[in-house]
């Protein structure tokens, strides 16, 4: 039998193969009868698989892993917006990636739980009871407060602080408000400052808009951008601070409250 | 039933010239000839500098080459040769071979492709089939080859041996080394010592029993097999409480280093399993994280070295053993050099597995030093927990399985390293066959440009650090000396530089833009020197200007 020939049967027997699967076997599980296990025990279960299986590339609370290339579960999904569409991304993976289907053993009920306990990170902002009230709160970040001298919505504002145009889907309501009484607390790199001394001799400080292994590149604050090779710079300064005040005593309790849902209300317009 | 076949076939018969289309890009196409690969070659491969014969450049793993065609004077005139693009989108791990004018790039998941070492024009590619249901812990990765005549020796995903034709790329033999559904990957480039192909196997993360293996190279079979874990009856078993042992891990996942003089084959070992959780594999766990020192015959342990015993923080001693001979104490010794994933620099001496000294390179919290035997000092409450407990080094370590180097001329040994920390927590976990049993995990609770990572030159007779290179973010990339006096590497943000060896400072650089996950290789074609690096899924040759 020449090779060719083998090879035309053996795709005629992979056909067949196929074709009496899609005739005899019953469908996934998968196709839309909502998630039946997502009792708190499911959800702890899952919890418990994800760890130790997915863990290594998601990262153990799912928050994801640059390194290892997988994606932070705990927002929006960009490659299954269902519940059975995320079962079916673990039940057969997504092919020539790094993302393996789980193994034929696992059963559809643990990979339900592990559907389970991803939606459990997530929630509908509908369903959140907000103690402020949004249209209150826009008028104090627009006008009552400095709130738009440094951050921007939607193209408006300034650009000293993060643009919080869609803050709202990645932040919660308890969040928002940790972040104004204590921006000290876990500042992005992108929001350190840094003062540097050029080839010119002249010392400059700014927001730290990059950084890699052999440049840096600052905004100043009159938004003066100034890039530089690490190797040209006669000093260097790293300032792992935020330059934004805490509003803990400038701020009413019910102001804050306004502007934490306002804040929460930002985020993309479904279309 | 006939009527059904003959649908299939009518459906089919599009995807079947689909198929046929795409089998013709890779159609093969020979080599040119090259001198065969003898063990003497290899023995030597550090004379024949314009060749890259294995994975760690010679032997004795100091990857360090004698072409100097590029030096310090000439660096900043580098420019791009070719690219090699991948075409499968995957991390690219690969050190390639070169064997006079034949470059052999491994891919992901487990292929191997021959390429014009001047052009990066393609001669042949092996495709290997792989199953869906692979047991791999960290991505679809290869790191390489070994040659020894004209044949190509490659690990598989699916813990297969392959032998390739080298000049053709026809599959000559496919061992199983172990079967994958219960764990077992491979991912390192075998080593070839005298007439075997020694060779590791990955898996330590789903529970598997590592060993090391010597494979006859005509056929394909196994010649013989020690395990890193002892069995019962065996010394050591009784490190490991209970039936422990047999899940114990210790995979070896990584390419040895050898002494033709002292016949002995110099091997790491992974972590102890489940990597986090050590209430339920107590004592030292012999070989775990250890380098073992093996017969070059007959694969029998000859001393082992532990440096991490009952490892709860995943502290692989998967690094390359570099084998030097330096001065200690006003002699000259036997040395192998050893910067751990734990945090410690070791130096040994190889022919005995004594531990001469050590001292920390990188930030420790999880011992205060080593004892006058080599073994950790451990700090109290550094075990993971339920609820997470802080310790430096975090679980990728203070360096890991990136090829470190040592420059005879400087005297000096470089490795990527990291100061981090980490969160660990532990679990509870039964095992399972092919499933992963881990007992824990890690998480970062600051960003990854709060830490700091850097390439280290290390003065091995002191463990002083004589300078060091910041890069950031975290670096997995290997290292290269070169007789020019030049340092190579790469960062995680896509740059590959040149430093001077001596002194650190940086002489070139060139953004390639994705991920150096690799170590760099030199190697000349008539007269002209080349130095190749792998970034994202890109092969890249650099030269100097015409």
């Amino acid at each position: 039998m020449s090779k060719l020939s083998g090879f035309c049967v053996a795709w005629l027997l992979a056909g067949a193969a196929f074709a009496l699967s899609i005739l005899l076997i019953p469908r996934s599980l998968a196709e839309d009868a909502g998630n039946l296990y997502n009792t708190v025990v499911d959800i702890r279960l899952g919890e418990r698989y994800f760890e130790r299986q997915c863990g290594r590339c998601h990262g153990f609370d799912a928050t994801g892993n640059d390194e290892a290339g997988g994606p932070d579960l705990t927002g929006r999904l960009t490659r299954a917006s269902t519940d059975v569409a995320i079962f079916n991304v673990i039940r057969d993976g997504i092919p020539g990636t790094a993302m393996l289907p789980v193994p034929e053993n696992v059963t559809d009920p643990q990979v339900w739980q592990l559907v389970a306990y991803l939606d459990s990170l997530r929630y509908d902002p509908e369903s959140v009871v907000l103690a402020g009230d949004a249209e209150s709160g826009s008028d104090l970040f627009w006008s009552g407060s400095d709130c738009a001298d440094c951050h921007m919505v939607s193209g408006r504002g300034s650009r000293f602080g993060p643009d919080l145009s869609r803050i709202g889907e990645n932040r919660a309501p308890d969040d928002l408000l940790a972040d104004m009484l204590n921006p000290q607390e876990n500042v992005a790199p992108r929001w350190w400052r840094l003062r540097v001394t050029g080839p010119d001799g002249v010392s400059r400080e700014g927001y730290r808009m990059n950084e890699d292994s052999f440049s840096v590149r600052i905004m100043d604050d009159d938004e003066n951008l100034w890039s530089f090779h690490k190797d040209d710079l006669q000093s260097y300064e790293r300032i792992e601070e935020s330059t934004m005040p805490s509003y803990a005593q400038s701020l009413s309790e019910s102001d804050l409250d306004d502007i934490v849902a306002y804040l929460f209300s930002l985020r993309r317009e479904e279309i | 039933m006939k009527r059904l076949f003959l649908l299939v076939a009518i459906l089919l018969s599009g995807a079947f010239i689909h198929v046929q289309a795409q089998e013709q890009q890779f159609q093969t196409v020979i080599t040119p000839a090259f001198t065969p690969i003898t063990w003497e070659r290899l023995v030597n491969a550090a004379d024949e500098p314009q060749n890259w014969l294995m994975y760690s450049g010679a032997l004795d793993s100091q990857r360090h080459s004698l072409l100097d065609q590029i030096n310090t004077e000439n660096v900043a005139e580098l420019e791009m040769k070719w690219a090699y693009q991948i075409p499968v989108i995957d991390r690219a791990e690969t050190v390639p071979l070169v064997v006079d004018g034949i470059m052999f790039i491994t891919e992901a998941p487990s292929n191997v492709t021959a390429v014009d070492a001047r052009t990066g024009g393609v001669y042949w590619r092996y495709d290997h089939d792989l199953p869906e249901d692979l047991r791999i812990c960290c991505g679809r990765n290869n790191r390489g080859v070994a040659i020894l005549g004209e044949t190509l020796f490659m690990s598989t995903l699916d813990a297969h041996l392959v032998a390739i034709d080298a000049r053709t790329g026809n599959l000559l033999w496919n061992t199983e080394v172990a079967p994958y559904a219960s764990g077992y990957s491979k991912t390192a480039a075998p080593l070839i010592v005298k007439d075997k192909v020694i060779t590791g196997i990955a898996g330590g993360e789903f529970g598997i029993r590592g060993f090391i293996d010597a494979y006859d190279p005509e056929t394909g079979e196994l010649v013989w097999r020690t395990y890193t874990i002892p069995g019962p009856g065996e010394f050591g078993n009784d490190t490991w409480s209970g039936d422990s042992w047999a899940t114990g891990g210790s995979a070896t996942w990584i390419t040895g280093s050898y002494d033709a003089e002292l016949n002995q084959i110099y091997w790491g070992t992974g972590n102890p399993g489940p990597d986090w959780n050590g209430d339920v594999r107590l004592g030292d766990n012999l070989y775990s994280d250890a380098v073992l020192a093996l017969n070059g015959d007959t694969g029998e342990i000859e001393w082992y070295f532990q440096f991490t015993p009952h490892d709860v923080h995943d502290y692989d001693a998967i690094q390359i053993p570099i084998l030097a001979d330096i001065e200690v104490g006003g002699e000259m010794r036997e040395t192998m050099l050893w910067a751990n994933r734990n945090g410690f620099f070791y130096t040994l001496d190889r022919a005995t597995g004594e531990f001469l000294y050590g001292d920390t390179f990188a930030t420790v919290t999880w011992a205060s030093g080593l004892d006058p035997l080599g073994r950790p000092i451990r700090v109290p409450g550094m075990a993971p927990t339920y609820e997470g407990v802080m310790v430096s080094p975090p679980i990728v370590g203070a360096t890991n399985w990136y090829s470190p180097a040592f420059n005879p001329d400087t005297g000096l040994f470089y490795v990527t390293s990291f100061d981090g920390e980490q969160e660990f927590f532990k679990r509870d976990e039964d095992y399972e066959e092919g499933e992963r049993y881990t007992g824990g995990g890690g998480r970062y609770t600051q960003p990854m440009d709060a830490f700091h990572s850097s390439i280290r030159a290390i003065d091995p007779t002191t463990v002083d650090i004589v300078w060091e290179f910041p890069i950031m973010p975290r670096s997995s990339a290997g290292i290269t000396t070169t007789a020019g006096g030049l340092l190579f590497s790469g960062s995680a943000d896509g740059f590959f530089f040149a430093l001077d060896a001596e002194t650190g400072e940086e002489l070139w650089n060139v953004s390639l833009s994705r991920r150096v996950h690799a170590a760099p290789m030199t190697y000349e074609v008539d007269g002209e020197q080349f130095v190749t690096i792998a970034s994202g899924n890109v092969v890249f040759t650099f030269g100097l200007r015409d």
